[in-house]
């Protein structure tokens, strides 16, 4: 049995060196709240929390939204400093490491030693801060980390350790409100269920969830990773510029899932290996809990390369060879529709990676359907393959008011100056391009109030029929018209 | 759904009769109105005389086993009505802003990559680049639906779908809303079955987009 070391920073997303300590502070992405120090959960916030409530509950706290790069660069000295002790650290995001430690118990005389070894290191050169946890599997090792506080946790039985715990240790939240509905509420409780009877109901989530709580080795499949399905590239021309690095690092990471699913495995841990002009050779290991996505993959070779180019002792003189190599893969694939052709999905999945790069990711997007009054409102736009932002408008609401259906096909981003002619107050001509054509018919005016606290202007809203189609206009209070959407 | 007969098969109440019965509302017979692997299909007319949302209804049947793409040139096109036409909001990709010196290069890769594809044309695009798009879907089995507010060249669209007219219904004068409207489309090319048609589709809205059969077709 391997024994794994935890190396965890409460917040490192805060740990900079302009954020004021003396204030409470967290950081913010896609909305929510990744990490509070300290004054800032006294105050109530907590991590996974709306933005919008933690700015109510203390708001004069210092605001700072996730930068990952900047945390990757800031937290690459923290790895080299442990691959000096230990080598194959593997980072599941900034702050947060895993390091195999079996080979090194026995270089160094023991368990303890290798933990004081580490201990005294980091804090002589980062300070205090750093949790430290050591157990059989990862999950363990990192709630044992959540718990030393005041010296590292060293778990000799992971089974018994976690039985004990909490729920709420466990990374997906819907599982566990559903076992806590069923009375189950530590994870003692939960692996004295058979793991069968849970599979059978729960699925793989449940399956997961009871491997983990058990404290059994993950889902990891042991089978060989064959050499071809490693993704690389060698570059004539050493690559410089870091977007030059990224375009290369999507790429790669769409061939290497494309050869990964094809055999029908995800990774769960994967090795970026670059050379340098220099002829120097670099190496970082990322892992996560849940088997990573090529969206996953090509952000986490980003930030790595990004740190690596940026940095003193990286590799300044520029990339000649870029690889990918999974390490450890879950058989655990993705869930796919019951008629989805999974060729034509990879392969459209590829075709949008490299639109990207082609017309830039803000620009290859999805959306989703949100609440709101006018067509604009109700689409929540998000550039393609990132996970779903949080909706601006929710979408239970009534929203009376809004403009029935059937739904204009064309919504331009803001409203379009329309020239409108009015006879005894009803539409009779619009300007379209450079003629004037007759109004046929029209519906409303609905008044829709602006939120005027937001300097939003009241409008009158028409639907106006023309020889030449319809338009969803908008009248404000001074007169002046606009083309708010068309019905094409 | 999409539902269709030629105007010279079927009188209009023998096709309500059809489309009544639920059971066969949701068979598919053979229709002119939708796209085959490795065809191109032109829609050409005015902006508001309802192509958009007929091209958008076009790629229904395809999203529902892959992908589908839009290839949207000013970031006008609205995702509501590609819902509510029966495209899964997930299963929609749109490619928005597009530049015109980037459009062959954006539609290269999707012919390759995704099974169906609706494009806007940029005005000024030429003829050669077109046949390029229409020889590349023909190789690669993609569907392709081209939004034109001028003429295609010839040779270009399988399917030729040209807007006559549109009218709403639902709205009188300040009253009501906007509820359904009727697009008179000429037909023509070998998709036609070489054959120039004048076909009435109702639009009410919904994701069921029904073919009139009262407007007689005309023989080449």
């Amino acid at each position: 049995m391997g024994r794994i070391l935890c190396v965890w920073w409460d917040a490192w997303a805060l740990r900079r060196a302009d954020i004021p300590s003396a204030e409470a502070s967290f950081a913010v992405a896609k909305g929510k709240v990744i990490a509070v120090n300290e004054l800032a959960r006294e105050g109530g916030l907590f991590r996974g929390m709306q933005r919008r409530a933690a700015e109510s509950l203390v708001p004069n706290a210092h605001v700072i939204e996730h930068d990952p790069v900047g945390d990757t660069r800031r937290f690459e000295p923290v790895v080299q400093l442990i691959e000096d002790v230990v080598p194959r650290v593997q980072i599941v995001e900034p702050g947060l490491v895993f390091v195999p430690i079996t080979g090194a118990i026995d270089y160094y005389g023991g368990e303890q030693q290798v933990v004081d070894l580490l201990v005294g290191n980091i804090e002589q050169a980062f300070g205090g801060g750093a949790r430290f946890g050591v157990a059989d599997q990862p999950f363990a090792a990192r709630c044992a980390a959540a718990l030393a506080i005041e010296r590292p946790i060293i778990v000799s039985d992971d089974a018994k350790f976690l039985a004990s715990r909490d729920l709420s240790v466990l990374p997906n939240p819907d599982i566990v409100d559903t076992f806590r509905w069923l009375g189950i509420d530590t994870l003692g409780a939960l692996a004295a269920l058979p793991r069968a009877a849970v599979a059978s109901r729960f699925g793989n989530t449940g399956l997961d969830a009871h491997l983990l709580a058990s404290g059994d080795p993950q889902a990891v499949s042991p089978r060989i990773i064959p050499e071809d399905l490693v993704a690389g590239k060698v570059f004539e021309e050493p690559l410089l510029l870091v977007q030059q690095v990224e375009f290369v690092a999507r790429e790669l990471a769409s061939e290497l899932m494309t050869g990964l699913r094809a055999v029908g495995v995800a990774p769960r841990v994967i090795v970026i290996q670059v050379e340098s002009a220099a002829g120097s050779l670099r190496e970082r290991t990322w892992r996560s809990t849940d088997p990573l996505t090529q969206v996953a993959i090509g952000e986490r070779v980003g930030w790595q390369m990004r740190t690596w180019l940026e940095s003193k002792e990286g590799v300044g003189s520029g990339i000649v060879s870029l690889k990918l190599l999974p390490l450890e893969v879950s058989g655990e694939g993705r869930q796919l529709g019951f008629l989805e052709d999974t060729a034509a999905v990879q392969q459209a999945e590829q075709a949008f990676t490299r639109l990207q790069s082609v017309v830039g990711p803000d620009n290859v997007v999805t959306a989703r359907r949100q609440g709101g009054r006018t067509p604009a409102e109700q689409v929540r736009w998000q550039p393609w393959g990132e996970e779903d932002a949080e909706l601006e408008r929710a979408t239970i609401a009534p929203w009376p008011g809004r403009t029935p259906g059937p739904a204009p096909s064309l919504v331009p981003p803001s409203p379009v100056p329309l020239a409108v002619e009015w006879d005894g107050g009803m539409p009779s001509r619009v300007r379209l391009r450079s003629r004037w054509v007759e109004v046929l018919n029209w519906a409303g005016p609905w008044r829709r109030v602006g939120r005027w606290w937001k300097e939003e202007e009241a409008v009158d809203e028409y639907q106006i029929v023309t020889s030449a189609g319809a338009i969803l206009c908008h009248v404000r209070r001074d007169g002046a018209t606009f083309m708010a959407a068309l019905y094409d | 759904m999409l539902t269709t007969s030629f105007g010279d098969v079927l009188d209009r109440r023998a096709l309500d009769d059809i489309i009544g019965d639920t059971a066969l509302r949701v068979l598919k017979p053979a229709n002119i109105l939708c796209v085959e692997p490795g065809r191109v299909v032109g829609l050409v007319g005015e902006t508001g005389t309802g192509l958009t949302r007929l091209g958008m209804h076009m790629l229904t049947e395809v999203s529902q086993q892959a992908p589908v793409a839009i290839v949207d040139l000013n970031g006008w096109i609205s995702p509501l009505a590609a819902w509510e036409v029966g495209i899964a909001p997930e299963r929609l990709v749109m490619i928005r802003e597009v530049a015109r010196d980037q459009w062959a290069d954006v539609m290269g890769v999707l012919l390759r990559g995704v099974p169906a594809v609706y494009a806007e044309v940029p005005p000024g695009i030429s003829g050669q680049v077109l046949r390029r798009i229409t020889s590349s879907a023909r190789k690669l089995k993609t569907s392709v639906v081209l939004r034109s507010i001028t003429e295609l060249p010839s040779g270009v669209a399988h399917l030729m779908i040209s807007s006559q007219g549109v009218v709403w219904t639902g709205a009188e004068a300040g009253y009501g809303y906007l509820s359904a409207r009727d697009l008179l489309v000429g037909v023509n090319g070998r998709g036609a079955g070489g054959r120039n048609q004048t076909l009435e589709v109702e639009d009410d809205g919904t994701d069921t987009l029904r073919m009139v059969g009262r407007v007689g077709a005309s023989s080449r």
